[in-house]
């Protein structure tokens, strides 16, 4: 017994040879890689290493999602006042700031709406909420047409500012940075607000302590404003590819059986 | 010193000697445990992934011949139970082949346990002072009573033989405590054997305080069987004469303990498929199949067949105190238990997996060359002990008597 | 048997610490019991072990530094019960052997528990997509293998997918027995909201799906594990600040904790692990993502390569929906404080009395 015990170590110690790492081809595409991060068409990041062999991000081959952050406050700016956030110490909540990203943002301010509001009076109420069908700014916003916003009781200038285009308006009819929605959006929606300063609602990277830096996800990230209904489903987060299933287990063909056949009672 | 000198080199002689038909035996033998040699080789070079083990189903052909042979181990108290303590007479005469059979069985077990081990190297582990020996783990503590009952056998088995060849007499003060001592501890070996998966609430299927009992009737079915097809081929090819008494008392006990195994099967059925809960699929998979996967329905079919049938036949007197009948109804029923609690209980016990996934589980040839190399070591070893054995019963080896070791 | 035998060629000039282990790797039966050795000689009887076993290591072959490495490691005791000198010495090893294999410099953290902090984790089984971003985040992060043969790819968390279910008017008046009076409903089996079908191998075009919903799984961290309860070498165990943990050298292989585990959260390694070199993620912990061999179990351990170090674990950072959320029971403040106090909140398999400390909470 004592023998056959050793003998079995031994053999299987003999065994104990085999590496792990396999080779790997060296080859490096020189192209970049860029992948969104919550939804597609909101922010994105751009792959870069930030030391050798540590990505800032790590992208999906299958649907170009970020999977992984080497660095969690890779481009982000301190987030800025927010009431009720006082336990927090300063610059420990930071976001990742779009406007930079927008390409007309800018010009929005300036070539179009050049600080002239419409001529209603008073001017943020308009007499039908239906946004004016203009070429240009469907063209850049499909979704002004078809409003999902409200289910049509808001229009445009009820979020954007009247006089200043490229900002949105906050609680007091001030304008506030795009990079900022939540001050707009907790106007109506004030329980996802709450939750969402304490950390139930949306999505925070960084350090889980309390008072640890975060990156915060803001509104705008994750919904699309123009469109948050995203159709029937009525769910507030829009359709998107899955990543890969997972591999089946030795033996198995397909997992279709789970579907065809529902368990016999 | 020097008459344990001269047990070990008669005895070792004795077992090593044979005509054609030994040799051809133990040479078909050993080229099936060269046959698992290599692929156990090839499980500890390659891994598991050689075997139709998955992480849905990580117990397989391996674990369910482990707990069948700990039956098997179990078994032979049904020589030992009533040689010590009823003083039958024909089985107090062959109580050592039933030791020398726990003994093999034991060894089995140990080999399916390195078998199915991910890292049989590190199995020191749980031997302290090395390793940490956790009170907790039904594993290790059917470790221990496996390895106490080798020993337990292992000493009252070969001490009786040595008694034999010196001529001398048995000590019974201490002789006789521990052979009371391992009657209680062979049902302990499988008791412990059955918590091991009967104390798992993940696993439904097992989970019922039934597990044990049920263990325990079906060893002393299998076990049994095993013990009588062994002494009719001993009475067959050697001059060693087993009384038919100890035979007909074999089969009576395989008789209702197959009827309590049965009996109790039954019940689980019951219970089970009258509720149909979803802690049943384990059960339903197995009996009639899930999601239209059935890979294990004829198997427990045809052992429910086999053990209705062996049972009839082994309730009629005449049939089973038939010698000629006998050996073949002893197959059914082994063969009957080895599926019923082997893989038509290992297997579905992991389908579905605790999250509900069906998936199936196919033995390798790498899985069968072992098993079958494991049971061909064991059968090895048995032909050895059984031949020492019975050659120092007869008086074939003796000590100052090497001469009659020739013969 | 040995193909892939020399990673140090290209490492070796990087590391000039692989020229200790150099004459380690003549007595192997030696190295790395400097510390150790003291326990090793209590118990006597170990050296004949160690030296069969290093008799085995010598024929095999040992000119290689890494393999020297390796066979020390087969000496080392259960991580709980070494020295902070024993656990230097381990982790030293560890860097060594993964650098020179990885071909980069790795680092194996052995932070410990630190006071005042259990972790917990919630989910929000409303918000979830099915989008599977957790389980291959899990998969970038640590170090499974992620090879092409069958049991080669190991992931951690499933994303079930739970259907919705249809009534039926028409099923209204079937059922059977048909007559005196209907037991069992046409629509009895109906599968609204069925939980733990298994089905985690859908692939649509797009989730999440009108007719679904989602449940990721994963390890619930137990406060009272089965698993831990079943290991006969204790090599898997409870941490003091929540994650349940295995010390892959220790682990036999003998996956009772798998069979023991209510919640299908356990893996094994069917062979030594497909990770390749550049995926590898170089920052691990002893008792987390550090890559594993051939034959030891494995299971999610809420990175604890990242939460030691006050980070959220890489599934609740690539939730694109905020569905995951991490944080310490014992801060009322936390974000899983929080929603234990303000949500709805159930644990898997609550009737099992494991204790998870994963939670399901819904808006």
């Amino acid at each position: 017994m004592i023998l056959a015990f050793c003998c079995g170590m031994m053999t299987s110690a003999v065994a104990q040879e085999q590496k792990a790492a396999a080779q790997a081809p060296t080859a490096q595409a020189p192209q970049e890689t860029v992948c969104f991060e919550s939804r597609k068409g909101a922010s994105e990041v751009t792959k870069r290493d930030l030391k050798p062999g540590w990505p800032n991000v790590k992208c999906s081959p299958k649907t170009g999602a970020a999977l992984w952050y080497g660095d969690p406050y890779d481009g982000t700016v301190p987030m800025g006042k927010m009431p009720g956030l006082d336990k927090i110490p300063e610059g420990h909540a930071v976001v990742k700031p779009r406007s930079g990203n927008l390409a007309v943002l800018p010009l929005c301010g300036t070539a179009c709406h050049n600080g002239v509001g419409p001529k209603f009076s008073p001017p943020t109420l308009p007499k039908s909420k239906k946004p004016v069908p203009i070429p240009t700014m469907e063209g850049l916003l499909p979704d002004a047409k078809d409003l999902q916003h409200g289910r049509g009781r808001i229009w445009c200038l009820d979020c954007h500012h009247t006089a200043k285009r490229n900002m949105l308006v906050d609680n007091y009819g001030d304008p506030v940075s795009i990079d900022q929605p939540q001050l707009l959006c907790g106007k109506c929606h004030g329980d996802k607000m709450r939750d969402w300063r304490d950390g139930i609602h949306g999505k925070r990277i960084g350090e889980f302590a309390s008072t640890g830096k975060k990156r915060w996800f803001t509104c705008t990230e994750c919904h699309n404003p123009h469109n948050v209904q995203d159709g029937a489903r009525n769910k507030g987060f829009v359709q998107l590819a899955p990543e890969a299933p997972p591999q089946l287990p030795k033996g198995m063909k397909d997992a279709k059986h789970e579907r065809v056949h529902g368990i016999a009672h | 010193m020097q008459q344990l000198t001269s047990f070990a080199t008669d005895y070792t002689r004795y077992v090593l000697t044979g005509g054609t038909k030994f040799y051809a035996w133990m040479g078909s033998l050993a080229v099936l445990i060269l046959g698992m040699m290599y692929v156990f080789y090839l499980q500890n070079t390659d891994g598991l992934i050689v075997t139709g083990m998955t992480s849905q189903i990580h117990d397989g052909l391996y674990f369910a011949n482990l707990v069948f042979l700990v039956g098997v181990a179990a078994g032979a108290v049904t020589i030992v139970f009533p040689a010590y303590v009823y003083h039958h007479e024909g089985m107090h005469k062959v109580t050592v082949l039933g030791e020398m059979l726990a003994i093999t069985a034991v060894i089995m077990v140990m080999m399916f346990v390195f078998a199915h081990m991910g890292r049989p190297d590190r199995l020191w582990h749980m031997i302290p002072p090395w390793g940490i020996y956790s009170f907790s783990s039904m594993l290790g503590w059917d470790v221990m009573v496996l390895n106490g009952y080798l020993f337990l056998n292992f000493i009252c088995g070969f001490y009786y033989l040595w008694v034999k060849y010196t001529g001398g007499k048995v000590n019974n003060k201490w002789f006789m405590p521990l052979v009371y001592v391992s009657i209680v501890w062979a049902l302990s070996i499988h008791t412990v054997t059955a918590f091991l998966i009967s104390t798992m609430p993940a696993r439904p299927m097992w989970f019922h305080s039934m597990m044990p009992i049920r263990f325990i009737v079906t060893a002393f079915a299998a076990g049994p069987c095993l013990i009588i097809l062994a002494f009719l081929i001993v009475r067959k090819n050697t001059k060693f004469w087993i009384e038919d008494s100890a035979i007909n008392l074999l089969s009576t006990i395989v008789t209702w303990c197959l009827g309590l195994a049965i009996f109790l099967t039954m019940s689980e059925i019951v219970v089970e498929l009258y509720a149909r809960t979803e802690h049943a699929n384990g059960l339903y998979y197995l009996m009639f199949g899930l999601h239209g996967l059935t890979g294990l329905v004829p198997w427990f079919w045809s052992s429910v067949f086999l053990m209705l049938t062996s049972f009839v036949l082994f309730l009629i007197p005449s049939v089973r105190t038939n010698y000629k009948l006998l050996p073949i109804l002893c197959v059914m029923t082994f063969t009957g238990i080895w599926i019923e609690k082997g893989m038509g209980l290992i297997v579905p016990g992991f389908i579905p997996s605790p999250i509900g996934e069906v998936t199936e589980y196919y033995p390798t040839f790498v899985e069968v060359l072992m098993t079958l190399g494991i049971w061909a070591f064991g059968f090895f070893i048995l032909t050895i002990l059984l031949k020492g054995a019975i050659g120092i019963l007869q008086g074939d080896i003796k000590y100052r008597g090497q001469a009659a070791a020739a013969k | 048997m040995t193909p892939n035998e020399s990673p140090s060629a290209d490492s070796v000039q990087e590391k000039p610490s692989q020229c200790q282990a150099q004459p380690a790797a003549a007595d192997p039966s030696a190295p790395g019991l400097k510390t150790s050795r003291r326990g090793f000689l209590k118990a006597g009887g170990a050296l004949s072990m160690s030296s069969l076993m290093g008799t085995a290591a010598l024929m095999v072959q040992s000119d290689d530094a890494a393999a020297a490495v390796e066979w020390a490691e087969h000496f080392q005791k259960n991580y709980r019960l070494m020295t902070d000198a024993e656990k230097a010495e381990a982790r030293a090893r560890l860097e060594r052997r993964y650098s020179s294999e990885y071909g980069k410099k790795v680092t194996v953290d052995t932070t410990g528990p630190q006071p005042g902090m259990l972790m917990g984790y919630a989910l929000n089984i409303r918000k979830c997509i099915g989008c599977r971003r957790c389980v291959h985040a899990c998969v970038e992060e640590n170090n499974q293998s992620r090879g092409e043969r069958a049991g080669e790819k190991i992931e951690w968390i499933q994303v079930l997918r739970m259907e919705r279910g249809e009534f039926s008017k028409d099923k209204m008046n079937q059922g059977y027995p048909e007559g005196l009076g209907i037991q069992v409903g046409g629509n009895a089996y109906t599968p609204a909201g069925q939980v733990l079908e298994g089905q985690y191998h859908y692939e649509p075009q797009a989730v999440p799906e009108k007719d679904a919903t989602y449940m990721p799984i994963a390890c619930m961290q137990c406060e009272k594990p089965p698993c831990v309860k079943v290991c006969p070498v204790r090599t898997t165990y409870r941490e003091a600040d929540g994650p349940v943990v295995i010390d892959y050298n220790w682990c036999i292989g003998c996956r009772m904790c798998m069979g023991a585990c209510p919640y299908w959260a356990r893996r094994i390694n069917l062979t030594t692990p497909v990770l390749p070199k550049e995926e590898m993620n170089p920052v691990t912990h002893y008792l987390g993502n550090r890559p594993r061999m051939r034959g030891v179990v494995e299971k999610c351990h809420w990175c604890l390569q990242r939460s030691r170090q006050g980070r959220y674990p890489a599934c609740v950072e690539v939730c694109p929906v905020g569905a995951r959320k991490f944080g310490n029971l014992l801060d009322p403040e936390s974000e899983v404080s929080l929603i234990l106090a303000r949500k709805n909140v159930f644990r898997l398999k609550a009737e099992l009395n494991t204790f998870p400390k994963f939670f399901y909470f819904y808006d």
